[in-house]
């Protein structure tokens, strides 16, 4: 009996033994990441000395609740409850989206509960699908004048505050070309495709045997790249629109519309220099930003969402970091060698339909707030980081690739076009281009998978 | 007297019971089946009736016969290896081997492992540690990530739910194995009876109560995998390793047709529910009292 007691609390032992190795094992085999955990974090301070925004008294008290569907800035938008309250009184509770539940799905959920957020971030299309039957009409807000060009409007009403710009791009990492090449790297100088492969084979030469990552995963093949097919049809929401149209009705022939051509062209081209070239469904997103920060690759197909990753990976503030456009063809003049893509893509919905009155209010002020009290200001883009949509806000984003967005957004070489479009796109169509990527299809199965998709839909 | 005593106890024990499976079990489930013949969307206040449309959104839904193709193959080829991997090892562990509770131990721990976790742990070998294997041997079978092929994708599924269900399978078999009364096999022995035909006329009548069971649990489990299939392939590559529960999903929730996903998740349960009670019926009618 005391035998077989030994033997059940050794193996119990030795069973939790390996079960911690292998987790811990799997944890750091994970991270990959070269954090050093005595780093400090450091804290970008804030100014509050300054502040001319006028509360409004009657709100003192009120309670609302905002639901974020951007994890970044999960801490920072705490912060920024946190400061709104100090000044006014109104409580901001921020509720996270856990990772891997789909803000839609969150949402949702909430309503058919009975217990929606008082204000939720969400992306367009799923402000979209939801504005007319649950938000709040947002067009008399005065901020919708500072950001007149990042409005979304749902049949000639505004039901969302365009919170932040994002844009996507090729990232290229300068020290590493300068390096490669030893020669200084002008961004500008590259205008075509056939520039940049001529740029991509001076680095094959120098000894970067595949400078380019691209990653795998079907939201960035789906929706970053393809659609551009859609954005560049003339750089504007609008003409987005209208293609997309003109597919689904079948008045535009796919096998011959040059933007899809031309999108391939360069498709190509990122698939040949390809880091994972060998096993391209394979490829690690966390190693494209190790490889990018280490110099064994010079470009990343990606947005300025990638910053946290390559910061994890050790890249600085200070580094420089930028985007070049996604060429399309050989014409120096199109727009689309020229600007990159940058757009809103998270927007703030305020509840009309649960909501009380006061708590409406409220969340206006909150939003007008961050729109004009300095305060607000300041830390929409330092706290969280992002890149304001609003005229009015005087402050610079700290990391290189926001700063490139917001310069380019400054200087006009980026264009303000999203497309709208089904939210099973990015998975249904990022399969077919995962399919071409791995070179299991070709150009006309893939223009045959994007057919299909849109005829599919009502 | 007696009547009034039992109506009691019903109310006492059995009505807690009962409301919370009519609340949690039966009525989503009727509500769920009557959302079927609407066009609510999650989201709308209205509720349109439309009759049988989702049904035939289901029918023109290609990529759901596919998926539910793979699902009876992957349920097929893992019932079986599941069963006959665990049936082996419970017997083995049975012959009183040194050491047979720790390995029946171990051979449990993966089921405590939810299958989220499991899967971004095997993702994990599958993809790196198997990829740096074949770097450094030069072994073809190890050259790229097994991910991203589909066959062996596919084959990486399997070998993650037999590896994760066998552990529970192998518990069951184990208390089946103890049960087996010695004197009959002792009395087979002297009768003359060989490994195999002991096996085949003695234990495994007397062992079909644990198939069944287990036969059940396997069958349900891998008609329903989601969290596997969600952490290890997540359908990838390019939707080729995507399973009947887990397009349901993508169906209602990632494009939107609630309707026609909710109909595909009843096909899917009508399916699973006529399979499981037949195999219960058939295994059933062989079981044998000692």
């Amino acid at each position: 009996m005391r035998a077989t007691f030994k033997a059940k609390v050794t193996a119990a032992g030795l069973i939790l033994a390996l079960m911690t190795t292998m987790l811990t094992g799997c944890r750091f085999g994970f991270a990959s990441d070269p954090d050093d955990p005595n780093e400090e974090e450091e804290v970008i301070p804030i100014d509050t000395s300054v502040d001319t925004f006028e509360y409004d008294s009657s709100l003192e008290g009120t309670s609302i609740t905002l639901l974020n569907s951007k994890a970044e800035i999960q801490v920072a938008l705490g912060e920024m409850g946190a400061a709104f309250e100090e000044k006014s009184g109104v409580h901001v509770e921020v509720m996270p989206v856990t990772d891997g539940d789909s803000p839609y799905t969150k949402v949702v959920s909430l309503y058919n509960s009975g217990n929606p957020p008082t204000m939720s971030i969400l992306d367009t299309t799923d402000v979209i699908a939801l504005a007319e039957e649950k938000a709040a009409d947002l067009t008399e807000e005065e901020w919708t004048n500072e950001a007149e060009e990042y409005l979304t409007e749902v049949n000639g009403k505004v039901y969302s505050f365009p919170l932040c710009i994002e844009g996507r791009g090729i990232i290229y990492n300068k020290a590493v070309i300068e390096e490669a090449l030893g020669e200084a790297f002008e961004p500008e100088s590259v205008t075509t495709l056939g520039e940049f492969e001529e740029l991509l084979d001076k680095l094959v030469d120098a000894g970067i045997e595949k400078p380019v990552s691209v990653a795998k995963e079907d939201w960035s093949l789906g929706a970053h790249h393809l659609q551009y097919i859609y954005e560049t049809y003339d750089g504007t929401s609008e003409g987005a629109q209208e293609v997309i149209e003109k597919i689904k009705k079948g008045n535009l022939d796919l096998a011959s519309y040059d933007r899809l051509s031309e999108f391939l062209d360069m498709f190509d081209v990122l698939k040949k220099y390809n880091v994972a070239k060998g096993d391209p469904l394979g490829a690690d997103y966390d190693e494209m930003a190790i490889d990018l920060a280490d110099g064994k690759t010079a470009f990343w197909f990606n947005g300025n969402w990638a910053w946290p990753n390559l910061a994890e990976a050790g890249a600085e503030n200070e580094d420089e970091y930028g985007f070049l456009p996604y060429f399309l063809n050989n014409d120096g003049e199109d727009f689309a060698n020229q600007q990159i893509q940058g757009s809103p893509s998270k927007q703030v919905m305020i509840d009309g339909q649960i909501a009380s009155e006061k708590e409406q209010a409220a969340a206006k002020e909150f939003l007008n707030w961050i729109v004009y009290s300095e305060i607000g200001q300041q830390m929409l883009v330092k706290t969280c980081n992002v890149i304001p949509p609003f005229t009015n806000n005087p402050y610079e984003p700290a990391d290189p690739l926001s700063r490139d967005i917001y310069e380019k957004v400054q200087e006009g070489r980026a264009f303000n076009a999203s497309a709208i479009v089904p939210n099973d796109h990015w998975a249904v169509l990022g399969a077919a281009m995962q399919k071409y990527l791995a070179e299991r299809s070709d150009r006309k199965e893939l223009t045959e998978s994007i057919q299909e998709y849109w005829d599919e839909q009502e | 007297m007696k009547t009034k005593n039992n109506a009691k106890d019903f109310g006492m024990f059995a009505l807690p019971g009962l409301f919370c499976f009519l609340a949690v079990v039966i009525v989503p489930f009727v509500y769920g089946v009557y959302l079927t013949l609407t066009d609510w969307n999650g989201v709308s206040k209205v509720k349109n009736f439309i009759g049988f449309k989702n049904f035939a959104g289901v029918v023109r839904d290609g990529q759901f016969w596919t998926s539910l193709l793979l699902t009876f193959k992957y349920v097929i080829v893992v019932v079986v290896l599941v069963n006959v991997f665990a049936f082996a090892i419970a017997w083995l562990l049975t012959r009183g081997m040194k050491g047979q509770n720790f390995f029946r131990a171990g051979f449990f721990t993966p089921n405590l492992i939810g299958g989220i976790v499991l899967g971004y742990i095997w993702q994990f070998v599958f993809s790196r540690v198997f990829v740096s294997i074949g770097e450094s041997t030069g072994w073809k079978l190890f050259e790229v990530s097994w991910l991203s092929d589909p066959t062996n994708a596919f084959i990486a599924l399997v070998v993650v739910s037999v590896w994760q269900l066998s552990g529970y399978m192998i518990l069951i078999y184990v208390a089946g194995f103890m049960g087996l009364s010695e004197d009959v096999l002792e009395a087979a022995s002297i009768d003359g009876a060989s490994g195999f035909v002991k096996l085949k006329s003695i234990i495994m009548p007397l062992m079909m109560s644990s198939v069944t069971i287990c036969l059940f649990l396997t069958l349900s489990r891998a008609f329903m995998v989601y969290d596997v299939n969600l952490s290890l392939t997540a359908g990838a590559p390019y939707g080729t390793t995507e399973m009947a529960a887990m397009h349901v999903y993508e169906k209602a929730f990632t494009s939107r047709q609630f309707g026609v996903g909710q109909s595909e998740a009843l096909i899917l349960f009508i399916i699973v529910a006529c399979i499981s009670g037949l195999q219960v019926y058939f295994t059933k009618k062989q079981e044998v009292e000692a």
